[in-house]
């Protein structure tokens, strides 16, 4: 099985210290890769970093086997590399149907082709919804959207910041019964969650990031059943039932 | 030479504590006063006019520029007390500016229009010997620029003065904080206002005749320049750079003898081309000084 | 006070475009240009030498100056505003300020300072319900309609409009949505530098040419985007009929040379009372 994004020795930050402080990870094809941490740990910043949005100080990003690090971030995308931020993502000002219009123009080069038929499955509620302000949607409607315009065309890979951020324990499962019908499409995914234990109860492989580096890399079911997620977390409380505690 | 000398000293002078004026309402207080040069010309006017139509003596009309202007500014801010951007601040600060030149150049009644006043008395004119006056007019500057800088950095330094840091850090703060704090927004740029009046003033005394088309871009623009050529970190560096750039641009007068073909008029255009130039050059290549606190704003956002 | 009326209508017209500029340069760009005044002062100049001085049709001259000068911004932009991309909004409106300097000192060097005039036919002005109305009014008003249609097309129905809105709304997300930034900011300079080389002709043809014509709207035009909502076409229009018939109808009841004065206390009541303007979208500063 092949790594369809692999990472090596990345270091990244916004002022004078790096908050990734040498990660490597990797994520194989078709595969599902839940990158679970206490907050702080830098689990957005390497998001964003993969995504291009924050320049890599040190180290590699490869997808299907390129190397990305100097690509700008809508070249990536145009690669495969798709990214759904966790918030502020739609255009709030723009119609439904103009973000996904946006999404099919810009993010299409050299992709796979668009999935019509599969979009009306995945996502029901759009299309009834076309002419709506995409900022006027509920918060369960905005991820659908968001994740929706990610998917317009197939990505090689998926990336989402905490999906379920926000969200009722309903519209929780709704997203990660998405997300498990996207992998089965062929989309890898890479998800950052707060919401570990429902996260990984979709996943594949489970990265576990505090203070900017790795702790464990070991599979989703194997990091399940460990006992003392505490210990990992270094001293700071663990999620109980997959939500932190405050 | 010597003479020129020293009258460039004194125009580099007031020029200097305009440019720590601006400084010290954009460096400190994060306020940026595009409406400088209308501020300006209200500082020299009023105290022209207070001196020919009120018969005020020159400290007396000096004071009370000051206190126009101060004023005018502390109004310009009250307006703009609940909204922090800086974009919108600037636009309101530009508007005013105009108005007021816009006054200077209308109420003829006032101001005598375009014809402009003449006839300003210089401090102690009258008193001090004719050929040596311009030295204790420089003295006199020197001592007032030096008086200025002593002033703005005790304030700078205060309480008053991280209290205003604290606000210009950070506009979120500010939003949420309650009015009698946002009033040091206020204070600040009427302080600075009361510095444009000095260096109004000052102008005014030096040049003895005033009309509205001194007061064009050119003061906004050397200011600015003053400023960021100079960096922040304490306001010497305003001052050197309000030096660099008066003695360039005043000395740039000589080029009238070298190229006798460019009448005045395109002279003059030449000579905003190259500030604006400069202005932006410094802008892309000088990016430290003046802006390090801004960069570091900007990166952590 | 009909006919003050109808010259505010026409005011109001001529804002419309370098405000529709500002509001489109500020939503891409993020910060208030503050040389968009003597850009227009430029392009009217460019228009005269071709018209005035070579005897082309005003039309042919404007269109052809039209998108030269759309060129000439997106140049302008890569010389100066690109290398400060991403200082943040004053450096970007000092440099902004400079640059107005330098153009309309350019014009001023390569023209002087006395007025000059487009080479058009005098028609005679008609009367129409007791109000008096020239050709070069009906002219102004049928192309800044037509631009504005255009604009409105441009911003709804085409890939780039959309990726403009886009990028006024939300640029990091933008970008990551596949739309490479500096191409949608060369296309908003060149459709900017089309609006503000249209405007500067029609304000060519209302007054007269001189160095400081475009600086001299800067406030205005600047009041009429904030008014309307900066970022919002709409408000752009709306902003700038407002401000232009009000300005006209003050100078019944003030001395006209304090015009000024109203988009002056436009901007100041909009600041305090609804920063977001009629139309606009309260602005989210990542």
């Amino acid at each position: 099985m092949s790594a369809v994004l692999s990472v090596a020795g990345l270091h990244a930050g916004y002022g004078a210290g790096d908050i990734l402080k040498g990660i490597d990870l990797s994520l194989d094809e078709g595969r599902v890769l839940t990158i679970i941490g206490p907050n702080g740990s830098g689990k957005s910043t390497l998001v964003k970093t993969l995504a291009g949005l924050l320049p890599a100080r040190q180290g590699e990003v490869r997808l299907a086997g390129e190397q990305v690090n100097e690509l700008s971030p809508p070249k990536r995308v145009q690669r495969g590399l798709a990214y759904v931020p966790q918030e502020y993502n739609v255009f709030r000002n723009l119609t439904v149907l103009e973000n996904l219009r946006i999404a099919h123009e810009f993010m299409g080069r050299g992709a796979g082709a668009p999935l019509p038929q599969d979009m009306a499955a995945l996502f029901p509620e759009l299309p009834s919804r076309y002419q709506a302000l995409a900022g006027n949607l509920s918060g369960g409607q905005r991820q659908m959207l968001a994740f929706a315009c990610a998917l317009t065309v197939r990505p090689k890979v998926l990336m989402l910041d905490e999906p379920s951020a926000g969200l009722s324990p309903l519209l929780t499962a709704d997203i990660f019964r998405t997300v498990k019908n996207v992998n089965a499409m062929g989309v890898s995914v890479l998800m950052v969650e707060q919401n570990a234990i429902a996260a990984l109860r979709i996943s594949d492989a489970c990265v576990v990031l505090a203070g900017g580096r790795v702790r464990l890399a070991a599979p989703a079911g194997e990091v399940l059943g460990m006992k003392d997620l505490q210990s990992l977390y270094l001293g700071e409380t663990p999620p109980v039932n997959g939500r932190a505690a405050a | 030479m010597i003479s020129f000398l020293v009258l460039l000293g004194i125009v580099v002078c007031f020029s200097a504590i305009l440019a720590l004026a601006l400084n010290f309402q954009w460096g400190l207080g994060g306020m940026v006063n595009f409406g400088l040069a209308g501020f300006y010309t209200l500082g020299t006017y009023s105290c022209a006019l207070l001196i020919l139509k009120g018969g005020a003596n020159t400290p007396v009309a000096t004071l009370g520029a000051m206190a126009i202007v101060a004023a005018a500014c502390a109004a310009t801010a009250l307006v703009t007390l609940r909204v922090t951007e800086e974009d919108y601040f600037a636009i309101v600060t530009l508007g005013v500016g105009e108005m007021l030149r816009l006054v200077a150049l209308n109420e003829d009644w006032l101001t005598k229009g375009a014809l402009g006043l003449s006839g300003i008395p210089r401090p102690l004119g009258d008193v001090i010997p004719a050929d040596v006056y311009v030295y204790f007019l420089l003295g006199l500057s020197v001592a007032l620029l030096l008086g200025t800088l002593w002033v703005l950095n005790v304030l700078a330094r205060s309480p008053f003065g991280r209290i205003v840091r604290a606000l210009r850090e950070d506009d979120v703060v500010a939003a949420t904080l309650g009015k009698n704090v946002l009033w040091a927004r206020v204070r600040v740029f009427a302080i600075g206002g009361a510095f444009i009046g000095l260096a109004g003033s000052m102008h005014a005394f030096y040049y003895q005749y005033i009309d509205p088309t001194q007061f064009t871009n050119i003061v906004i623009a050397y200011a600015f320049m003053a400023v960021i050529a100079g960096g922040r970190g304490a306001h010497a560096g305003a001052i050197w750079g309000a030096a660099a750039v008066m003695v360039l641009l005043e000395g740039s007068r000589f080029l009238k003898d070298v190229i006798p073909a460019l009448d005045s008029d395109r002279l003059a255009a030449i000579r905003i081309i190259i500030i604006g130039v400069g202005l932006i050059l410094l802008l892309i290549y000088r990016p430290q000084g003046f802006m390090r606190e801004y960069r570091l704003q900007v990166e952590l956002k | 006070m009909l006919q003050t009326a109808f010259n505010g209508l026409v005011s109001g017209v001529i804002m419309t475009l370098p405000a529709l500029a500002v509001t489109l340069l500020f939503g891409v760009l993020k910060f208030p240009n503050f040389a968009v005044g003597a850009m227009m002062t430029v392009a009217a100049y460019m228009v005269f030498a071709l018209n005035g001085q070579l005897g082309w049709p005003l039309a042919a001259a404007t269109a052809t100056v039209a998108v030269a000068f759309g060129g000439v911004c997106i140049a302008i932009d890569q010389l100066t505003f690109k290398p400060l991309r991403g200082r943040g909004g004053i450096t970007l409106m000092v440099a902004s300020l400079g640059l107005g300097f330098i153009l309309e000192n350019l014009a001023r060097f390569a023209y002087g300072n006395t007025a000059r005039s487009f080479a058009i036919e005098l028609a005679r002005p008609f009367r129409f319900l007791d109000v008096r109305m020239n050709r070069e009014q009906m002219i102004t008003i049928a192309i800044s309609a037509l631009a504005m249609t255009l604009m409105w097309l441009l911003l709804t129905r085409t890939p780039v409009g959309r990726a403009m809105r886009a990028v006024a709304d939300n640029p990091q997300l933008a970008l990551v949505r596949g739309i490479e930034s500096e191409r949608i900011i060369r296309w908003t300079w060149f459709i900017a530098g089309v609006l503000l080389a249209v405007g500067g002709v029609l304000i060519g043809m209302d007054r007269a040419l001189e160095p400081p014509m475009g600086s001299n709207y800067v406030v205005g035009v600047f009041a009429a985007a904030i008014l309307g909502g900066l970022g919002s076409a709409l408000g752009a229009f709306a902003g700038a009929m407002i401000i232009g018939v009000v300005s006209e109808l003050s100078t019944l009841i003030m001395p006209p040379n304090y015009r000024i004065g109203i988009p002056l206390a436009a901007i100041a009541l909009i600041l305090v009372f609804r920063p977001q303007g009629l139309f606009g979208q309260p602005y989210i500063r990542k």
